[in-house]
C-alpha cells in the first residue's frame, strides 16, 4: 500500500504515459461533448466578464460573438474544464505534499511573467487556440491550422530563447562557497489530508452535476480534473518541449507530446468514423502563423504556457500569478483588436478552414499525420543526441571530456 | 563529502535552474563538487538529466527534502 502510494504520489509519472492517457481522454471527451480540451477560449470569456462587470458594453465585439458568452463560467463545459484542471492538479499537489509558496528572488521575474503571459494570451487567441486546440487537440482533429501553429511556435520559442538568454533578462544566481545551503526544516505532513478532503468534495460536486441532470457539466468537471491530474503528475510542459531543445537539447517532453498526439489522432479518427462526427476545423490564415510566433515568444518569456501555468500556479509558484493575469489581459486585448483594430479583415479573413480528412480522406489524413509526427519525433531524438548547452551542434568543444 | 560550492536556486522556475546549473558547472574546475538546491518541481527531473547528458556525474542520488530538492554534482 505504502509502495503504491509512493509510486503514484511521491514520484512524477512518465510523461509518455501522461500524454498518451491525455490523448485518449481528449478523444473520448470530444466523442461525448463534440468539443475539444481547450482553455484559452474560456480565459477570453473571463476577460469578457471582467469587462462586463466594469460596465463595458461588449455585446457588439465580434470576437465575443464568435466564442459565445452564454451563461457564466460555472454553467459552461469550457469553464469546468478550466476549474477542473486547477482543482485536479491541486489535489495531486496536496496528496504528494508538494505545495509551497515559491517566491522568485529576482523580482524581474514577475514583470517578465506578466509581459510573457500577455504576449502568449494575445498570440494564442489570434491563432484561435493555444497549445491545446491549435496543437495537442488540433492535430488529432486533422485541422491544418494546428500544423502551421506548431511550426510557428517552434520559430517563436527560438526567438524567445534568444531573449531570455540575454544577461539583463536572465539575471544571475549567487554562487556560495562550501556547503552553504540550509534546507528548510521538515514540517508535519498535513497537505495530503487537505488534498483528500478536497478530492472528496470535488467528487461530490461531480456526482451532484450528474444527479441534477447537468450531465455535460459533470463530464467536463470530471475530464477537467483528469487533465489537471495528468499534466501535473507528468509535469507536462509544452513550453519546455520547444524551449529546452534550443537551450540544452532536452527532448523528453517533445517526444512525449508527439507520442500523445499520435495516440490521440488514432483514437479521434476512430471516434469520428464510428460516431459519424465532423472534426473541428479552425481557420488557417496568416493570423495562425503570426499568432503562433507570438505565442512561442510569450510562453518562453513567461516560463510556461496557458496549460503549464495552471498546475504551476497551484504548486504555489507565485510567478505564475502575473502570467495568468497576463494571459487573460492578452486574450482580451486580442478580442478588442479583432474588429476594432481591423485584425480580422487584415490577416484572418483571407484564410479558410482546411481539414485533412476532407482534403484527402480519412486514410490519407491519418497516414500524413502519423508520418509528420514521426518526422517530428525523429528530429527530437537527433536533437537530444547532438545538441549541447552553449555549444549547439558543434562537436569537440566540451570543456570536460569523460 | 566535501562540497566546494553551493547554488541556492529556491524560488527560481524553469528553465533557470538548468541554465544556472550548467553555466556554473562550466566554470568550475574538473573534480569540484557542486551542491544545487531547488524547489521548482520540474527541476527534480530536468536538472539531473541534463547534468548527466552534458558529461558531469551525480555524486549521489538526488535528495527530496519536503518541497525542496538537493543535487550533488561533480564537475
Amino acid at each position: 500500500m505504502k509502495q503504491v502510494y509512493d509510486k503514484v504520489f511521491n514520484r512524477y509519472w512518465s510523461p509518455y504515459l501522461a500524454m498518451a492517457l491525455a490523448g485518449i481522454l481528449s478523444a473520448v471527451y470530444f466523442g461525448i461533448t463534440g468539443t475539444v480540451w481547450a482553455v484559452t477560449g474560456e480565459f477570453t470569456r473571463l476577460g469578457g466578464h471582467l469587462l462586463e462587470w466594469s460596465g463595458v458594453d461588449i455585446s457588439d465585439w465580434a470576437y465575443f460573438q464568435l466564442i459565445h458568452m452564454n451563461g457564466t463560467t460555472f454553467t459552461r463545459t469550457d469553464g469546468w474544464i478550466v476549474w477542473g484542471m486547477f482543482i485536479g492538479a491541486l489535489i495531486m499537489i496536496l496528496l504528494s505534499n508538494s505545495f509551497k509558496i515559491r517566491v522568485p528572488r529576482q523580482k524581474r521575474r514577475l514583470l517578465q511573467g506578466l509581459a510573457g503571459g500577455f504576449v502568449a494570451g494575445f498570440g494564442a487567441r489570434l491563432a484561435l487556440g493555444c497549445n491545446l486546440a491549435a496543437f495537442f487537440t488540433g492535430v488529432p482533429q486533422f485541422s491544418l491550422h494546428s500544423w502551421i501553429f506548431i511550426a510557428a511556435t517552434a520559430i517563436g520559442t527560438y526567438l524567445g530563447t534568444k531573449l531570455v538568454n540575454t544577461s539583463w533578462w536572465k539575471g544571475k544566481p549567487t554562487l556560495l562557497k562550501g556547503n552553504a545551503a540550509a534546507p528548510s526544516a521538515a514540517r508535519k505532513k498535513i497537505q495530503p489530508y487537505v488534498g483528500a478532503v478536497l478530492a472528496l468534495a470535488y467528487a461530490a460536486l461531480i456526482v451532484y452535476f450528474y444527479a441534477a441532470g447537468k450531465t455535460m457539466l459533470g463530464t467536463a468537471a470530471l475530464f477537467g480534473a483528469a487533465f489537471g491530474i495528468l499534466i501535473e503528475r507528468g509535469q507536462i510542459c509544452f513550453t519546455s518541449a520547444f524551449r529546452d531543445l534550443w537551450i540544452s537539447g532536452r527532448a523528453a517532453m517533445t517526444k512525449a507530446i508527439f507520442v500523445g498526439m499520435a495516440v490521440s489522432s488514432v483514437a479521434t479518427l476512430i471516434i469520428i468514423l464510428v460516431n459519424g462526427m465532423d472534426p473541428i476545423t479552425k481557420i488557417a490564415a496568416p493570423s495562425t502563423l503570426i499568432g503562433g510566433i507570438l505565442f512561442g515568444i510569450g510562453i518562453v518569456m513567461a516560463g510556461g504556457c496557458e496549460t503549464g501555468m495552471m498546475y504551476r500556479l497551484m504548486e504555489g509558484q507565485v510567478v505564475f500569478l502575473p502570467v495568468f493575469i497576463g494571459n487573460i489581459a492578452g486574450a482580451t486585448a486580442l478580442a478588442y483588436a479583432w474588429d476594432h483594430l481591423g485584425i480580422f479583415n487584415a490577416i484572418v479573413k483571407p484564410g479558410k478552414p482546411i481539414n485533412l480528412i476532407t482534403a484527402m480522406g480519412p486514410a490519407g489524413a491519418i497516414i500524413l499525420t502519423l508520418a509528420l509526427l514521426a518526422v517530428g519525433f525523429g528530429i527530437a531524438v537527433y536533437w537530444q543526441k547532438n545538441y549541447r548547452f552553449g555549444i549547439g551542434f558543434k562537436k569537440g568543444e566540451t570543456k570536460h571530456v569523460h | 563529502m566535501s562540497i566546494d560550492f553551493t547554488l541556492d536556486l529556491r524560488g527560481e522556475s524553469c528553465p533557470y535552474p538548468v541554465i544556472y546549473t550548467l553555466e556554473t558547472l562550466r566554470d568550475l574546475k574538473k573534480g569540484q563538487l557542486l551542491q544545487v538546491i531547488t524547489d521548482c518541481p520540474s527541476s527534480f527531473r530536468n536538472v539531473p538529466e541534463e547534468v548527466v547528458k552534458h558529461g558531469y556525474t551525480l555524486e549521489q542520488d538526488p535528495v527530496r527534502n519536503g518541497q525542496e530538492f538537493l543535487f550533488y554534482i561533480r564537475a
